[in-house]
């Protein structure tokens, strides 16, 4: 699955093995015509684990959670929960609860009828129903409002009634689909802390399909990338920041310094520049370096044993409160440096001469695309 | 509805729009109240005398009731195809399901004359001319093509992730549709249904081929009324429709409002 992984990325990703989580995707594969919108995806995850779907759009995310909802048909493989087949189970029998980007609530019910129909539809008695939908209903933070219509609330309060008629059947999964990106960005991070707290207070098993890069690596506790229908990794939010294994997923998760040149060994020279890496390689390669890896000095500092060094003259400050970051003019390249900004630290204007350090184990190097 | 200034020219303009548009209710409200023998405006004496001549009408009232029944009949089996239909069209979406709506609304496109003498032809055969069986045939294939294309358009701008909704949370799809794609669609099909009930109410054309000595539509027989006669007594019928009409707009709005029936 994890194609050409640098050496010191060996570290497995946390979770199930394969074909024994308590969600378990074999094969599943999603064909349209000639167009594979999905490739044969392995995934397992546990129960109780949070675990994000997240690419571009059109990488096939939203098909895969869909097809897990049972809302479209698979082309191949199988989708197993707790054990059980559910591939070919209609969507109405497969005890899952979906929060979808739109809110889709109900127009014409209340949000107690919302927040009641699945209770309704697995006819559970009267009272227990009350009792459930007015324990949701507070969860979310929406007692007194149990009597409106959908179109009287807020976004963030309709999405939070769709949570809480996702939640109140106790679904065996919860599903997300890019349910936050119609709130503006304030509401979102209260939005992500609050699907959090209740998914881990409740411990449900939840995925999460988003383009939104902060909200998977905040709310996940594995991410999988998927690009062009297929996964590119799967792994904690660190592992996927610190170690990506793809270029891919190293571009699409945070920023990077990209550079191509050529390997001999642990030496890899980008046009005049020489650096060093901790992995073995030789050919054409693709080198990235985290901004945040690499650190800035006056020129003329002497570096430390064994970190790479180059000198240079800074082209661009940018201040963003809790960091700066200088472009950084070295030898025809231009290096992207960001630091954190600590108490009244020193910032380095435009024009002032350099010197940036890294570790070696900090130059990511990945096969040269073809 | 904000509160922008409105130019006078605009008012103006508005002013003669409206005018315009009810230049015959300010001709026939007058005319209903005639005293006089001959259709005149303005008449020269005043009465009551045209609405109790309405009441001494058997044929007109006959007539009317017919048109009624014939509307809501018309209507309610509109409404009992359509929403299947436009369901299977929209929803289902089988193959060539463009071209059976196309279809369905091609008598929109024909000239009523052309429709009529078609089934003048084919109903005389079929020994169903002036029987209320061939008016309801002959009102359903006109009425149809508004119903067919009101609900289908209705139900193409709901938004299918309520339904997806519903299904995740264990309804069957026979209780989705019950319960959340039907409720949803009620004001398309009130606004359908009051379509239907008024071009049915209203057609003159096909009502005229399809008619007889012993059975006619409200229109017809206002027609052939003032074919024979010059006296005011469809004035005063045409009032007695326009707040019968007025009358159901308000009961329809005051119940569902009219505004969230025609305006989506």
């Amino acid at each position: 699955m994890m194609h050409q992984a640098p050496t010191d990325m060996t570290v497995a990703a946390a979770g199930p093995r394969a074909g024994q989580g308590y969600l378990s995707l074999q094969g599943l594969t999603k064909r349209y015509h000639d167009f594979l919108a999905v490739e044969a995806i392995d995934l397992d995850v546990a129960q109780g684990e949070f675990v994000a779907l997240l690419g571009p759009s059109g990488c096939g995310k939203t098909t895969t959670l869909r097809m897990i909802a049972g809302l479209v048909p698979t082309s191949g493989g199988r989708i197993v929960v707790a054990g059980q087949d559910l591939t070919a189970v209609p969507p109405h029998k497969r005890d899952m609860g979906l929060v979808f980007q739109s809110y889709a609530l109900f127009p014409h019910m209340t949000i107690a009828q919302n927040v009641a129909f699945g209770l309704e539809m697995r006819r559970l008695p009267r009272m227990e129903i009350a009792a459930r939908v007015a324990e949701a209903v507070a969860m979310v933070r929406l007692e007194g409002r149990e009597d409106r219509r959908p179109a009287q609330l807020s976004g963030g309060q309709q999405q939070r009634v769709a949570l809480a008629r996702a939640l109140v059947v106790r679904p065996s999964i919860l599903l997300f689909d890019e349910p936050l990106s119609n709130l503006d960005a304030k509401l979102r991070e209260e939005m992500r802390s609050e699907i959090r707290e209740i998914q881990q207070r409740l411990g449900t098993t939840a995925l999460f399909v988003t383009h939104d890069q902060d909200e998977a690596l905040t709310m996940s506790d594995r991410i999988v990338v998927m690009s062009h229908g297929r996964i590119e990794q799967i792994g904690r939010p660190e592992d996927l920041y610190e170690r990506p294994a793809t270029p891919f997923v190293a571009r699409f998760v945070g920023r990077t310094n990209r550079f191509t040149g050529n390997a001999h060994g642990t030496t890899i020279r980008l046009g005049d520049l020489a650096v060093r890496a901790a992995t073995q390689r030789s050919g054409p390669v693709e080198v990235m370096i985290r901004p945040h890896r690499v650190a800035l000095a006056a020129a003329g500092c002497v570096p430390a044993d064994g970190l790479n060094s180059v000198t240079g003259i800074v082209r661009r400050t940018t201040y963003s409160g809790d960091f700066v970051q200088y472009l950084v003019d070295a030898d025809g390249l231009t290096f992207m440096v960001e630091e954190a900004t600590v108490g009244h630290g020193r910032i380095a204007p435009a024009g002032t001469a350099v010197t940036l350090t890294w570790a070696p184990a900090d130059t990511l190097v990945y096969e040269a695309a073809p | 509805m904000d509160e922008r200034p409105i130019s006078p020219i605009l008012k103006i303009l508005a002013a003669v729009g409206f005018l315009f548009l009810l230049a015959p209710v300010l001709i026939v409200v007058p005319l209903s109240f005639s005293g006089e023998v001959f259709m005149a405006f303005p008449p020269e004496s005043w009465s009551l005398r045209w609405y109790a001549a309405i009441a001494e009408n058997e044929k007109m009232l006959a007539a009317f009731l017919f048109s009624l029944k014939l509307a809501t009949a018309v209507t309610a089996v509109n409404l009992f195809v359509a929403v299947p239909a436009a369901y299977a069209l929209v929803r289902l979406a089988p193959r060539g399901g463009d071209a059976m709506m196309g279809f369905f609304t091609a008598p929109l496109l024909l000239p009523s004359i052309v429709l009529g003498l078609a089934m003048l032809i084919v109903f005389s055969r079929a020994g169903l001319l002036a029987t209320p069986q061939g008016m309801f045939v002959a009102h359903l294939v006109v009425t149809l093509p508004y119903t067919l294309r009101v609900i289908a358009t209705a139900l193409s701008t709901l938004p299918i992730a309520v339904e997806e909704a519903a299904a995740t949370l264990g309804a069957s799809p026979v209780t989705v549709f019950r319960r959340v794609t039907l409720p949803m669609m009620v004001p398309g099909m009130i606004a359908a249904g009051s379509l239907s009930f008024l071009v049915s109410f209203d057609e003159v054309v096909l009502s005229l081929f399809m008619s007889g000595p012993r059975l006619s539509t409200l229109p017809v027989e206002m027609y052939n009324h003032v074919e024979n006669r010059a006296d005011p007594l469809v004035a005063a019928v045409s009032v007695l429709l326009v707040v019968f009409t007025l009358v159901a707009v308000v009961v329809v709005d005051r119940s569902l409002g009219l505004a969230k029936t025609f305006v989506r």
